[in-house]
């Protein structure tokens, strides 16, 4: 747009030139995604080679390439990510399910809100791995702990949200169920469940998120297997290098878990206008 | 016009029934607003015979839909009391068409017009027939496998339309259904509607703001007064029928209630 004298206000379509390198660069958001790390770990590189970082703490990214391409060569690294990614996984669904019905529960029906919600706002600061010494006096120290810290932990992130979700679903809704004579469970099928499917999905992605934190810890008691298990390990005999790449693993799978949630809620949710592209 | 309802069922060649489909008596209700109460409607009585279709008009915020919204049972009145009589405890007694958008926003719009059905377990095949049916009806046939954002607001009300007729129920209680349309469409659908009820003699009760569409549709239309709304008047009208939108407009009958109505309407905003 040029504004020319006399208050002449010209809009022209802007010049349709084919996109240049730059261009397309700036639209590959793989390209724009990846540029950031890389540039850290060049630094990063740089500052070792001269001495600025301590290489005891923070070795050479090339260093640790190399050990990741020797633990991978094993194949350890692959089960123990398996196993955390099983622990993650039963204690997820242990925990989302039951913050799943207890949300819509207590967002559909004022009483049992005022009968259980204050016992549950009563829990939910204790941290959750506070009580993981508590849990492994019941549940043993074994998977079953794990499951249960895990669950516990993921269960009030998806409690709290499907609760906001059922809450803040439009009044009308409900008037048209109950218009059309729908049952109990007729209403949590055909609208509160999917008027809540949005705010369930942003639980489970918190969720999934504090479980992988979770895990991690508690791989530290009674298991000789599992990613945070092996980054305990690698401190205790003070492996650094070894260290990164679970770190790194471990990032992975955090990414990793919250795509699959987010292509999972593409596929679950076809009427929201298309805002996350 | 006489405010004698005691011909309204003059076209089917019967006597009217001892007994109307709709009675309330007394009806009113209080909204408490923080401290404050707001009187909505009060003393409303009403008989509505079977079959005969009712147009409420009234100035905005007297009460219409609270009155609605309590013959729909979503809200319990406060004073007085509404007696129907269902013919047929296998069919639904009444269907709510909102004022606002209420089409489901998670289902196609095929779903959300079989919503009544497929809650009462009605056998898919049945469903799917009277399903396209009134997708055809109200224009929406191609659009059936869409969902609700992919529809303007227009399409969005013929679908909630069509989700009431096709749940077949023997009241329809219509919120201003048509506000949101067109002129054409607008006038299209006043003539589905009408060519519906004569083929499956509903009840009707249909509230507007619109004085036209009141005298085309109505075989009786009631004034409201301003809040708190209460019946002020009514007017029996006997146009032929089937009726035709455009013709009507032209006949000089419709002009002179027209005019009275809105001379009793305006006293009613701005006072007389
Ligand atoms: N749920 C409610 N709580 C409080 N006030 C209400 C409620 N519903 C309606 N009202 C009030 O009752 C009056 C009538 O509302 P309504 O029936 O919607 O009018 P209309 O449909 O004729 O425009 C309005 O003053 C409105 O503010
Ligand atoms: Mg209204």
């Amino acid at each position: 747009m040029t504004v020319q004298a006399r208050s002449l206000v010209q809009i022209t379509a802007p010049r349709q030139t084919g996109p240049t390198l730059l261009d397309r660069m700036r639209r590959s958001s793989l390209l724009m995604a990846i540029l950031a790390p890389l540039a850290i770990l060049i630094v990063w590189e740089c500052l070792t080679r001269v001495g600025l970082l301590d290489q005891r703490f923070f070795p050479a990214p090339s260093s640790i390439i190399v050990s990741l391409f020797a633990l991978v060569e094993s194949g350890r690294v692959f089960i123990d990510a398996a196993w955390t990614i099983g622990r993650m996984l039963v204690g997820f669904v242990f925990g989302a399910v039951p913050g799943i019905v207890f949300g819509i529960m207590l967002g559909l029906s004022p009483t049992v809100r005022a009968f259980l919600q204050p016992v549950i706002a009563a829990l939910y600061p204790v941290p959750k791995i506070a009580l993981f010494p508590l849990i492994m006096m019941i549940f043993g120290i074994g998977e079953a702990s794990k499951w249960a810290i895990v669950a516990i932990a993921v269960f009030f992130q998806v409690f709290y949200s499907t609760l906001a979700g059922v809450v803040n679903i439009d009044r009308i809704y409900l008037d048209v169920a109950s218009n059309f004579k729908a049952t109990r469970w007729q209403l949590c099928r055909t609208i509160a469940i999917p008027g809540a499917l949005p705010f369930i999905f942003t639980g489970c992605q918190l969720g999934i998120g504090m479980a992988l934190v979770i895990v991690v810890i508690a791989e530290n008691f009674g298991t000789q297997v599992g990613l945070g298990y092996l980054i305990w390990q690698s401190w205790q005999v003070f492996e650094v290098r070894d260290m990164f790449v679970y770190l790194l693993m471990v990032s992975l799978l955090g990414y990793g878990s919250q795509m699959a949630i987010l292509r999972l809620q593409r596929a679950v949710i076809p009427w929201k206008k298309d805002d996350a592209g | 016009m006489s405010s004698d309802p005691s011909t309204t069922l003059d076209r089917t060649g019967l006597s009217p029934p001892a007994f109307p489909k709709i009675r309330v008596r007394g009806l009113g209700k209080r909204f408490q607003v923080g401290k404050a109460w707001v009187e909505a409607i009060k003393a409303i009585d009403l008989d509505v015979q079977a079959g005969e279709f009712i147009c409420i008009v009234g100035p905005s915020g007297c009460g219409k839909t609270t009155l609605l919204r309590i013959l729909a049972d979503l809200e319990a009145p406060t004073e007085g009391e509404v007696t129907i009589e269902q013919s047929d405890p296998s069919n639904p007694l009444s269907s709510m068409i909102f004022q606002e958008s209420s089409i489901l926003p998670w289902m196609s719009i095929r779903r959300n017009v079989a919503y009544g059905l497929e809650l009462r377990g009605v056998p898919a095949a049945e469903i799917d027939k009277s399903v396209d049916r009134f997708l055809a009806l109200t224009g929406l046939d191609r659009f059936a496998d869409a969902y609700p954002h992919q529809l303007s607001g227009g399409m969005k009300q013929r679908a909630s339309v069509a989700r009431a007729f096709a749940n077949n129920p023997e009241i329809l209680l219509m919120d201003e259904p048509f506000a949101a349309l067109d002129e054409q469409n607008k006038a299209l659908l006043q003539e589905e509607l009408l060519r519906i009820w004569s083929e499956t003699r509903k009840t009707v009760i249909f509230i507007t703001h619109s004085i036209d569409e009141a005298l085309v549709l109505g075989d009786r239309v009631i004034v409201m007064s301003r809040r708190p709304g209460r019946l002020k008047t009514e007017f029996k009208i006997d146009f032929p029928r089937p009726r035709r939108v455009y013709d009507l407009k032209a006949n000089p009958e419709f002009g002179r209630i027209g005019r009275e109505i809105w001379t009793l309407l305006r006293e009613e905003v701005v006072g007389p």
